[in-house]
């Protein structure tokens, strides 16, 4: 026992002094606990996201349509664009076709069109028309349920405005009034009631349709809409925690009603052909991740090889600190094209990417991501004062990176600060050059912009590191 | 073939290497004997061109040398205290990365390769992993990858640290041979031994300073005595001790006297006084002095305690 004791005491020594296993056990973690709450925003009401931005494109003169706007405006998780910015201060209300040209260049992804036929003089119910880009899956289905919550949830008026709109054409004024003195003299006379309330809500609008709602019908979003167009059916929305089993009849009865008075023409105008919009992501975003970990695992030889003397045999050969660091990051670029490769090869095999029609945009990306992620692992071990402290900085930053920059959930559901610090990340502006290649089909020139801030990415991380390194003790 | 002068080193508050000068002609086989941490492995760095001096200056084959010199590289070779090769890798393809690496090329570079391996005697090896490798094989490889471009100063940083006798004894008669080629050989050691058996000249460095360089027998003089005889620290023997006490050095270890005669003490006297204590000769063992007791001698201290 007391050789069991003598070892142990031995373990816990040596760990104390290991200060890079010290960090990894405890630091570490509670610094990726305390940025993934910030992430996910646990940390109160201001880091909340900052609301998906939705473009609305108004072209009714009804006045139900500006109701329905400031419903969409009081939506928190909806950032409502109405208006083109002209500069110096300047706006004009959007067009669809503004509308069209902002999804393709992805400033949003969502935008409701108000026809001028919002509450057709033909038919009964609401027309609306909804365009958008579901590069990101989750956010679009979410967005979808949001949307038709908001719509059925917030504006019910507009159908008894429909509906009266309507009948008033088909039955002419005078008939049209009568027949709404009827109605409110028989509810009046067969359920109690003021008669001349019933009457003037009647033709208000005021049909009762809000009744139709299930009494938590605020927080519960309503079943998917048919969609009328000719794009794909829309995606049922998440589940959500205060879902209630006993409540589903009636909600789905009541949404049936619903469904089929609001028709929301549907249009995909991104990624039709797209077999798997989610895998872009989820390969682009872990291809980087491991990606960032191969070449931080690589770069840290450079420890093992200065203390196993290769350091000084090579340098005592006609060969400088420079061929050594340039045939690293090289070699680094090359391990990254190559699991870039393989791991997008893995996609087109389990979830039929299209990989083959934009091998140019492809590589552009692949090429620059992998300099920003070898020129990172150069960094870590410029940095790091031995090969223990560089895995513990490596797996931190990659982890925060992967996590911040959108390689797990998409950035738009994490808080406003969030957002703009995953600009700073390697992983998002990889992520992204992925998805505009595989999801937007964009050829070289037009990923050009993310292609550049990548190369720019590698080659300011590449000086700093060479920067250390002329400073640091490696090739003492 | 090589000089330094007044060369001073320093590691932050330690001084490394404190006003060194020394001169090492062509074709010379020249030994730098001390303990660990001496200084002998950042002289080597220093002459291999891997650090600079603060102060001082190193002449290589007549020209100034300077850290990072291309040219100076073309004509030295190293040899890393640790096995520095690539384990993943093949013998042949360590050696071929380093060639390369020093300019050859095709039927030269395998030529080269050929005559080494089969000087090393590894030919039946060049195509295992090194990882697979003995610790001897590994010291003998570590070896001959200095030698590719036949550089004209090879430096030994502790060549033969943990290897068998069996292997130590290939490379030193590797190195003999190839000293006889007229390869000038700076070989650094903390082993007394190796150092006496290999080296033309010796250079003793403690504390960043050479505290006495020359030829063997040159060393030797610096001794105030020029036999050394040792006999049982037993009862019997006590009362000679005592009294010897006062002709020379005399010490205790491991349950042996050691007695080093002042200068000028005839050993006949030293004869006659055993014989008059009725102690037998076969108790005593008269022997030439080492390096060993040179360094003791100039530092107090034994080189393997140091």
């Amino acid at each position: 026992m007391s050789q069991v004791l003598i070892l142990l005491r031995k373990s816990l020594l040596s760990f104390g002094r290991n200060r890079a296993a010290v960090a990894i056990t405890f630091l570490v973690p509670i610094l990726l606990i305390f940025l993934f709450g910030h992430v996910f925003g646990f940390f109160g009401p201001g880091s909340a996201p900052p609301g998906v931005s939705i473009a609305v494109v108004n072209l009714s003169s009804e006045p139900a349509a500006q109701k329905l706007i400031a419903a969409l405006q009081a939506e928190k998780a909806f950032a409502v664009i109405t208006t083109y910015d002209l500069g110096k201060g300047a706006t004009r209300p959007l067009t669809e076709a503004d509308v069209r040209a902002g999804l393709h260049d992805n400033w949003y992804r969502y935008a409701l069109i108000l026809p001028a036929d919002l509450l057709p003089d033909n038919g009964f119910g609401v027309r609306l028309k909804f365009l958008f880009n579901p590069r990101n899956e989750i956010e679009s289905q979410m967005v979808n349920g949001l949307l038709q919550k908001t719509i059925f949830s917030s504006v019910p008026e507009l159908l008894g405005q429909s509906l009266q709109k309507n009948a008033r054409r088909f039955l002419g004024d005078d008939r049209f009034e009568h027949f709404n003195r009827t109605i409110a003299d028989t509810v009046a006379a067969n359920f109690g009631g003021d008669r001349e309330e019933i009457y003037q809500r009647s033709i208000a609008g005021d049909l009762g349709f809000s009744q139709l709602r299930r009494p938590n019908a605020k927080t519960e979003p309503p079943a998917p809409v048919a969609p009328a167009g000719a794009g794909p059916p829309a995606q049922s929305p998440a589940p959500r925690p205060d879902h209630q089993p006993e409540s589903v009849p009636a909600a789905a009865g009541s949404t049936d009603v619903l469904s089929q008075i609001v028709k929301i023409d549907t249009e995909q105008v991104a990624g039709k052909d797209v077999k798997n919009s989610n895998a872009a992501r989820l390969v682009g975003g872990y291809a980087i991740m491991f990606l960032l970990f191969a070449v931080s695992g690589s770069a840290t030889t450079l420890f093992e090889e200065k203390n196993s003397g290769v350091f000084q045999r090579l340098l005592s050969c006609p060969v400088r600190p420079g061929h050594i660091l340039w045939a690293r990051f090289l070699f680094g670029i090359i391990l990254g094209l190559a699991q870039i490769a393989v791991l997008f090869c893995a996609g087109r095999l389990f979830f039929g990417l299209d990989i083959f029609h934009h091998l140019g945009g492809l590589f552009a990306v692949s090429l620059t991501a992998a300099a920003a992620c070898s020129a990172f692992g150069m960094l870590i071990a410029a940095i790091a004062p031995n090969a223990a402290a560089a895995s513990g900085i490596a797996t931190f930053v990659v982890l925060s990176m992967s996590a911040v920059g959108g390689a797990w959930v998409p950035v738009s559901f994490m808080p406003g600060y969030i957002q703009h610090l995953s600009k700073v990340t390697i992983v998002y502006w990889s992520v992204e050059g992925f998805a505009d290649v595989l999801w937007e089909g964009r050829t070289v020139i037009e990923v050009l912009p993310k292609v550049g801030i990548l190369a720019g990415i590698a080659a300011g991380v590449m000086l700093v590191a060479v920067w250390r390194f002329n400073r640091g003790r490696l090739f003492d | 073939m090589l000089a330094l002068r007044n060369v001073t080193k320093r590691f932050g508050p330690l001084t490394a290497l404190d006003d060194v000068s020394l001169e090492i002609a062509p074709g010379e086989f020249f030994g730098l004997l001390g303990p660990n941490g001496a200084g002998k492995s950042t002289l080597m760095s220093l002459v291999a061109g891997l650090r600079a001096p603060e102060a001082g200056t190193l002449v290589l084959d007549g020209r100034p040398l300077k850290a990072g010199d291309a040219g100076a590289r073309r004509i030295l070779g190293l040899v890393p205290q640790t096995i520095a090769l690539f384990p993943e890798l093949t013998a042949e393809e360590n050696l071929r990365i380093f060639g390369q690496l020093q300019g050859l090329r095709g039927a030269e570079l395998k030529g080269r390769l050929d005559e080494l391996f089969a000087a090393a005697q590894l030919e039946d090896r060049r195509r295992s992993l090194v990882k697979t490798f003995s610790g001897g094989m590994q010291r003998r490889l570590n070896l001959i990858a200095a030698l590719l471009h036949r550089p004209k100063l090879l430096l030994c940083d502790e060549p033969t640290v943990g290897v068998d006798p069996q292997s130590r004894n290939a490379i030193f008669e590797y190195l003999q041979q190839l000293n006889r080629s007229g390869v000038t050989i700076v070989y650094s050691t903390h082993y007394m031994e190796e150092a006496e058996r290999l080296c033309s000249r010796i250079g003793i460095i403690d504390h960043g300073k050479i505290l006495a360089f020359g030829t063997l027998e040159t060393l030797l003089t610096r001794l105030p005595f020029e036999d050394e005889i040792t006999f049982p620290a037993t009862s019997a023997t006590a009362p000679l001790a005592a009294q010897l006490a006062a002709q020379g050095e005399i010490t205790v270890v491991d349950s042996t006297h050691r007695f080093r005669p002042r200068t000028g003490y005839p050993l006949s006297a030293f004869f006659t006084l055993t014989e008059s204590l009725g102690l037998p000769p076969r108790l005593f063992v008269s022997q030439r002095p080492t390096l060993e007791a040179l360094f003791l001698h100039l530092t107090g201290r034994k080189l393997r305690d140091a």
